[in-house]
């Protein structure tokens, strides 16, 4: 039985708790111990983003402490294990002191399944149309899944969450056109520029034509897309992962 | 200070003299050849004539020659001249304004290597000493060897004369000129010729 | 902060058929290049060579120069050192106004553009013919170009036509591209054989040999370089690479990375004048030594101007070019804005950014576009008062679980009026095309408590 600790961001903890539960169920089927450290609070990526650097820096030292004592944190979200792997040490958080542990033992959930756990089945059943959100930060800073951009001499790489996806019961995948461009919410930039982050969203909407649900990795790329598909009243649904391995049927 | 001494003064002060160049690339092999090249010339909108044994080349040469020109000015280049023989061509005079080439149908131009990786023909200055024939015709002929087709744009580099620098220009064309700039629509002729033709003529 | 590149935006995100016919143009430049990729197997070797040349020349960007100016020297060139634009276009005034000139015929440069060369010598009653297609159009319309090589990707075939017919007097009504370009062709074929004088960019300059490399797809740089007797080539100064065999590295990766095409059409290695003309080599600073200074920034003079990154930017393709109002646009162009400083404003662009990283993904030189917005961002705060504050709030509410409890049970408390009050409220642009999602409920950490038991063992 493997311990993890659960690092629930933010606003997952605040707008998106079902995506928590979902990681909680998916996590325990797949045979692990999970803890929850009650008084973690945010990574501080939305402070680094907006160039606050020092506030940022003091939430990540912050996040730091609380995950100290935990062998192997995991999070249903590619954009805050991105910024806690790659932009801490920009932060100031030193690679070899105490606080690493929480650099080098944070995953995602879909890159912890398959490549720590390699998991075989969760034995869950969603048969429905689906069409994967390769959410930027998950698919090119850690690596998820190869970029459309790639050479053929790139070094090869697993699409971690169609691999997942494809061992659920009744679930038929649909191949989105424009394979990863972005969604358009990109955190602070969807409030800055909220006309051309919308923009986006709309075509990346379009681009998922045929799919029943778009399912990501990202609960902020997934709540900025239900909202403009709420607005429109169509489109498929955008669900997180957690929620389709978990084998919970839409509302 | 001028302005010289102002920006080396910036340089200085912010450069270390560290970084290592990488050394010689190597690229890995590739389908190379005649055949390869005339696919690639042929993706790119251009034309692949031959290869022709000396004899053969010349009337080949001249029927092409003539049926672009359409009853327009054909002017060869003295190298291309030398190589392919009499035709229904000038051979461009020595000296003179540039401009005098403003009405040629069609030149022919002597390449001296050609790359099958990207269908690029190198024209260098000391066989096309007018510059700007090849780019003022209608239509445009350069004649190689076909065994100076190479692999990859880097043999191509290395293949080039030691002295090629020496005459001004050293030109690779690949394909007639064209532009995609009103709406993303290919369009070939944008301000050099219509058309390219590249005749393999055994030397 | 005032959110220039929004408010810009907005000249085109109305009109929704635009944005998708241009969003649709520029992605398809894109998948051009990745067509063109798939095919060279040594593709991230490649950008790895290149990425590495140019560390290097960089590094030693001081004797570089020197050698180039040497070699250059040694085969008839004359060189000239620019400081800054002011500088680079007063040099070139006094060198055309010296010869008498009054027509010169311009080939793309993106130097020029930054530097507002054109003002400058139409200013002095000088006529400039910008002879790249499609950066003739934009001149015919007095509008600076929205796109590094497609300067007038914004352009339909149609205003294109009518363009003509206003400005040069072809025919009312034609739109076929193929019969436009052969007009425009006619027309700057006139303009050419009046020129006095030429002035070009150069892509690439090659210290050992002191020659210029000028690269084109139409021949215009080529015409403009062998009819008059008059060669003005404006160049950056990080423009250099160390000897010739450097130059298939960053060709074989250049026009892939832009059309999609092997190669351009015309890649032409100038060394010295032609025998019956006069060739100058203007070297230009104009911000570039103090990118230079920044460990940050300085792999962004790196850039061969190919475009791939505006071409996979999913904000450039929506917002469009102009959005930008510097002379590079895209993520490059928000990079080099707030360093080189051509126009005021740059520094908001490093926000302008959903940090995708896909402009990092495709640069054929490896500058990590995406995490030099991320550092600009840190290092030129745009934030007013009022956002400055808020972060500050929104920091020390993070800093406790308490207090970052408090603050999310007042956003619920307020949760159902945040929609109502904004709803379709074109004063609220987030709410005016998004719902807000239903009421949440009891936060994660609430029900973890509730059934799991206090804080965690």
């Amino acid at each position: 039985m493997r311990d993890v600790a659960l690092f629930v961001p933010c606003y997952v903890d605040q707008l998106s708790p079902q995506v928590a539960w979902d990681t909680v169920d998916v996590l325990e089927r797949a045979g692990c111990r999970v803890h929850y450290e009650a008084d973690q609070t945010c990574c501080g990526q939305p402070f680094l983003n907006t160039g606050a650097r020092r506030e940022a820096k003091r939430l990540a030292a912050r996040h730091c402490e609380r995950f100290a004592k935990h062998e192997t944190v995991v999070s249903p979200s590619g954009s805050c294990v991105a910024t806690v792997r790659n932009r801490f040490a920009e932060l100031g958080i030193d690679p070899q002191g105490p606080d690493a542990q929480c650099r080098t033992r944070t995953y995602e959930l879909a890159e912890f399944l398959v490549d720590e756990l390699r998991v075989e089945t969760l034995g869950a059943r969603f048969p429905h149309r689906v069409a994967v959100l390769q959410s930027c930060h998950g698919l090119r800073d850690l690596g998820l899944a190869p970029g459309s951009e790639q050479g053929p001499d790139a070094p090869e790489t697993r699409d971690a969450v169609s691999l997942l996806l494809d061992k659920v019961e009744g679930l038929e995948r649909v191949t989105p056109d424009r394979a990863d461009d972005c969604c358009g919410f990109g955190g602070t930039f969807a409030v800055k520029y909220p006309e051309v982050s919308a923009r986006m969203g709309k075509s990346r909407l379009a681009g998922f034509s045929g799919a029943e649900f778009v399912v990501g990795t990202d609960v902020s790329c997934l709540l900025h897309l239900e909202g403009l598909r709420a607005r429109a009243g169509k489109g498929p649904r955008p669900i997180h992962l957690a929620q389709v391995l978990a084998g919970r049927a839409p509302a | 200070m001028n302005d010289r001494e102002i920006v080396l003064a910036r340089i200085r002060n912010a450069v270390l003299h560290k970084e290592r160049h990488p050394g010689a690339y190597r690229a890995p092999d590739g389908p190379g050849g005649w055949d390869a090249f005339a696919d690639r010339l042929t993706s790119v909108g251009g034309e692949p004539a031959g290869p022709y044994s000396p004899s053969a080349a010349g009337p080949a040469l001249r029927l092409r020659a003539t049926e672009l020109a359409d009853g327009g000015r054909i002017v060869a280049e003295a190298s291309a001249a030398a190589e392919v023989g009499h035709g229904p061509w000038d051979v461009a005079p020595s000296g003179g304004l540039p401009h005098a080439f403003a009405d040629v149908a069609v030149a022919i131009v002597r390449g001296e290597i050609a790359c099958a990786e990207n269908g690029a023909v190198a024209v260098c200055g000391a066989d096309a000493p007018h510059r700007a024939l090849a780019v003022l015709c209608r239509h445009l002929i350069l004649v190689v060897d076909p065994k100076r087709v190479v692999t990859s744009f880097h043999d191509a580099f290395d293949g080039l004369p030691a002295n090629a620098l020496d005459h001004h220009h050293v030109t690779w064309i690949s394909g007639p000129s064209k532009t995609a700039d009103i709406e993303q629509s290919l369009v070939f002729g944008a301000h050099g010729p219509l058309t390219l033709d590249v005749f393999a003529i055994e030397r | 902060m005032s959110a220039r590149f929004d408010e810009r935006a907005r000249e085109v995100l109305p009109d929704d058929a635009r944005v998708e016919w241009h969003d649709t143009a520029v992605f398809d430049l894109r998948r051009r290049r990745d067509l063109a990729v798939a095919e060279v197997p040594d593709w991230e070797a490649l950008r790895g060579q290149a990425a590495a040349i140019k560390a290097h020349v960089l590094d030693h960007l001081d004797t570089l120069l020197v050698q180039f100016e040497e070699a250059a020297r040694a085969a008839g060139a004359r060189v000239h050192w620019a400081a800054d634009a002011k500088s680079a276009n007063q040099i070139v005034s006094e060198l055309l106004a010296a010869r008498d000139v009054h027509k010169v015929v311009k080939s793309k440069s993106m130097l020029t553009e930054e530097c507002g060369l054109n003002d400058a010598l139409e200013g002095r009653g000088i006529e400039v013919v910008d002879t790249d297609l499609g950066e003739r159009i934009v001149q015919l319309a007095n509008e600076p170009p929205s796109h590094l090589i497609v300067p007038a990707i914004h352009w339909s075939r149609h205003e294109v036509g009518e363009l003509f017919h206003r400005t040069m007097g072809t025919p009312a009504g034609e739109s076929d591209p193929e019969r436009l370009t052969r007009l425009a062709r006619a027309d700057l074929r006139k303009h050419f054989l009046e020129a006095d004088a030429a002035i070009t960019g150069a892509n690439f300059a090659v210290a050992e040999t002191g020659s210029l490399v000028v690269v084109t797809n139409e021949g215009n740089a080529d015409l403009g370089m062998s009819l008059p007797g008059l060669h003005i080539a404006c160049m950056g100064i990080e423009k250099l690479v160390p000897s010739m065999s450097d130059l298939p590295v960053f060709l074989r990766l250049l026009a892939r990375s832009a059309t999609g095409q092997p190669v351009s059409v015309y890649t032409s290695m100038v060394t010295g004048p032609r025998a019956d003309a006069e060739l100058h080599i203007v070297l230009v600073d104009n911000g570039r030594t103090e990118l230079l200074a920044s460990d940050a920034h300085k792999r962004a003079l790196g850039c061969i101007r190919c475009g791939a990154c505006l071409n996979t930017c999913p904000v450039y393709r929506r917002a469009g070019g102009h959005a930008y109002d510097q002379p590079i646009p895209g993520p490059i162009g928000a990079v080099l804005a707030p360093g080189v400083r051509a126009k005021q404003g740059g520094a908001e662009l490093a926000h302008a950014s959903s940090l995708c990283g896909s402009c990092t993904a495709v640069c054929p030189v490896g500058i990590n576009l995406h995490d030099q917005l991320l550092t600009w961002r840190g290092e030129v705060r745009t934030a007013g008062p009022g956002e400055r504050i808020a972060t500050r709030m929104a920091a020390w509410a993070m800093g406790s679980a308490r207090r970052f409890d408090l603050a999310g049970r007042a956003a619920r408390s307020v949760w159902g009026l945040l929609g109502r009050r904004f709803r379709g409220n074109p004063a609220e642009p987030w709410l005016s095309s998004r719902e807000l999602p239903a009421h949440p409920g009891e936060r994660f950490r609430d029900q973890w408590r509730e059934r799991r038991g206090s804080a965690d063992e």
